[in-house]
């Protein structure tokens, strides 16, 4: 009896549920803890209410677990949902269940990563463009011919390759002369020893981009040891809570703020576009910020 | 060529030694305006610092015949611990005591695990625990670094005297000494004490210990908790560095201190391995990631190289002893 009332439940929520659209959030991670995710699923949530349809946002219980994310979307395929904004903790895993949902009528965009399906929209930042701005940053802010260095993240993955990329192009480009590139792993620790042996070889170094916070944080403590902090400006990207403390104390000099809440927005907007029959961009940027002690506090 | 036993012998114990005295030669005269700056010197010593730290536990334990995969894992639990003690302000002395307790606590867990449960092998506990303990570090932050600890607990990991000669910022690291009074303290306890002779003679033959009437469970469990307790030391040490405890710190660091000891020559059989050939076998690593690193080669090429001395390494040793037995 019991189960038959909790089966009648579960079915005239579903029918309740089929009079507006529902979307779905597919994260990598949750955002209890996450500030980044946190604030993808508050974008998407202030669209859904905004445009009067229902937004599912789901996550694996632990950071890019990809056979729970594979299994949640799954179920909410079988469930028969009306668009997807998917961000892919493993492209090439998640490909399959993106093509099955597309089989069954369901419109898919990735959010914040790239999956590796043809003819899916891309929602998220431009790691290049992002890495451009802190390179023309520190362009506008040293004299021209002096001594930087860039440090990687792991460059066997795209968003470590475009970072060092864009760093690269831009600080090349006006002039500025790149005495190192290493990878520091996105590593806090590694960042900090990476720093100490580019000092050791390069003297007379004024500016450090680091591709993620963690590694510039690191470069910071080098340079504090070495006494060399006032004479070196250090750019991170992500803007997370430990960086914009640096920079409202005077550490870092800047970096590059993200705008999750646009991924959240701007991929339950597409899915509502591609259910209305229009098309988007195979890329929709979502943009990027520089944060200095101007506006360091906002992101505290 | 002519046999003597004395040199023989003089190879056997400080062979290794002339392995890290080569390998500066050669990066030496690769970079030689580099290298030997005070700068760059102090940079290897305190980048390696809490692998050796980590190393010297791991090797306790691998003279057991045992293994600890656990340290990665244990030292990321230690450091944001102690960040989190340091937050909530509670007083500095504290707050140093902190990294060791989790690691003696954790290296308990295992070690009386292991002897209690009867595991078939303590990879599988300490595999456990790598797991468990990597869990609750990222429980306990929510995944997040929790960065900004009090200027005393920073200062073994941070420090370093100039004594009055050397240019900011080259000199002694607090760290380096810390290495060595644990380095002697563990050389003094490991030859001699009768405990310490006990640990050698359990990994040579756990069966004849136990028969002539050696308290092995008892001493296992000692050993997991010294191993646990230098990963908590190397905790301390590379939060203070960093000024940040961050719960991905040591991925992998397990991985490292088992080469470091390999290399070092201490056997994987057990009962047999030097204080001093750990130390060699850490800075060995970290010679030739810095010699790359300071003529700017790649990381994957680092990888690949340092997968090569590890075999390398430990062929010469096989080589040098079947050597010694012909004879």
């Amino acid at each position: 009896m019991k189960r038959v009332l909790l089966a009648g439940i579960a079915l005239g929520a579903m029918t309740m549920g089929a009079h507006a659209q529902t979307f779905v959030l597919g994260m990598k991670g949750p955002g209890a803890g996450n500030p980044f995710w946190a604030a993808v699923e508050a974008g998407a949530k202030a669209a859904g209410e905004e445009h009067g349809v229902e937004v599912i946002v789901v996550a694996p219980p632990q950071e890019s677990d990809v056979q729970a994310q594979i299994n949640q979307i799954e179920d909410l395929i079988a469930q028969g949902v009306d668009g997807i904004a998917l961000a892919p903790t493993d492209p090439n895993a998640l490909a399959p269940v993106v093509d099955s949902a597309i089989a069954q009528g369901i419109p898919v965009v990735f959010v914040d990563t790239r999956g590796t399906n043809e003819g899916v929209s891309f929602i998220g930042t431009n790691n290049q463009v992002g890495a451009a701005l802190a390179a023309q940053y520190m362009c506008d802010n040293l004299p021209e011919g002096a001594d930087v260095a860039i440090l990687q993240g792991l460059i066997s993955q795209s968003t470590g390759q475009q970072r060092a990329q864009g760093a690269h192009d831009g600080l090349g480009e006006c002039g500025l002369n790149i005495v190192a590139e290493q990878p520091a792993n996105w590593d806090r620790a590694m960042g900090l020893s990476v720093t100490e042996t580019i000092l050791a070889g390069n003297p007379n170094i004024a500016g450090i981009f680091a591709s993620n916070d963690n590694m510039a944080l690191g470069a910071v403590e080098a340079l504090k040891q070495a006494a060399m902090l006032d004479d070196v400006m250090v750019v991170g990207f992500d803007a997370n809570p430990d960086a914009a403390n640096s920079i409202v104390a005077g550490d870092m000099t800047a970096s590059i703020a993200q705008a999750p809440d646009n991924m959240g927005r701007f991929g339950i907007e597409s899915l509502i576009a591609l259910t209305n029959g229009e098309t988007i961009e195979e890329w929709v940027d979502t943009g990027t910020v520089l944060v200095d002690a101007s506006n360091a506090a906002e992101y505290q | 060529m002519l046999y003597s036993p004395k040199l023989s012998k003089f190879l056997e114990s400080y062979g290794i030694i002339l392995v890290v005295i080569v390998m500066m030669v050669v990066i030496a005269l690769s970079r030689p305006e580099v290298f030997l700056t005070p700068q760059n010197l102090t940079n290897i010593l305190k980048q390696n610092a809490t692998l050796a730290l980590v190393a010297l536990g791991m090797f306790v334990v691998i003279v057991t015949a045992g293994i600890d995969l656990s340290v990665g894992s244990t030292m990321a639990l230690s450091m944001v611990t102690l960040a989190l003690a340091s937050r909530m302000g509670l007083p500095w002395p504290v707050v140093l005591l902190v990294g060791p307790l989790v690691g003696i606590a954790v290296g308990l867990v295992n070690g009386i695990g292991l002897t209690w449960l009867k595991l078939p092998h303590p990879f599988i506990m300490t595999l456990g625990t790598l797991n468990a303990v990597r869990g609750i570090a990222y429980l306990v932050t929510n995944g997040a670094p929790i960065s900004g600890l009090q200027p005393e607990v920073r200062y073994l990991g941070q420090a370093y005297y100039d004594l009055g000669i050397f240019a900011p910022p080259a000199g002694i690291p607090a760290s380096l000494i810390v290495v060595a009074v644990c380095a002697i303290g563990l050389w003094f306890f490991l030859e001699k004490t009768s405990t310490g002779r006990h640990i050698y003679a359990i990994g040579g033959n756990p069966q004849a210990a136990r028969v002539s009437g050696v308290n092995v469970d008892g001493i296992l469990v000692l050993v997991y908790v010294i191993a646990g307790f230098m990963a908590g030391l190397g905790g301390l040490l590379l939060a203070g560095r960093t000024d940040s405890g961050f719960p991905n710190a040591g991925l992998m660091l397990e991985l490292d201190a088992i080469a470091a000891v390999i290399i070092g020559g201490a056997s994987f059989f057990g009962g047999r391995g030097t204080v001093l050939g750990v130390l060699a076998g850490v800075l060995i690593m970290g010679l030739l990631r810095n010699g790359l690193n300071i003529n700017n080669v790649s990381s994957f090429w680092q990888m690949v190289l340092i997968g090569i001395v590890i075999i390398f390494a430990v062929w010469i040793d096989v080589i040098r002893r079947r050597a010694a037995v012909r004879r």
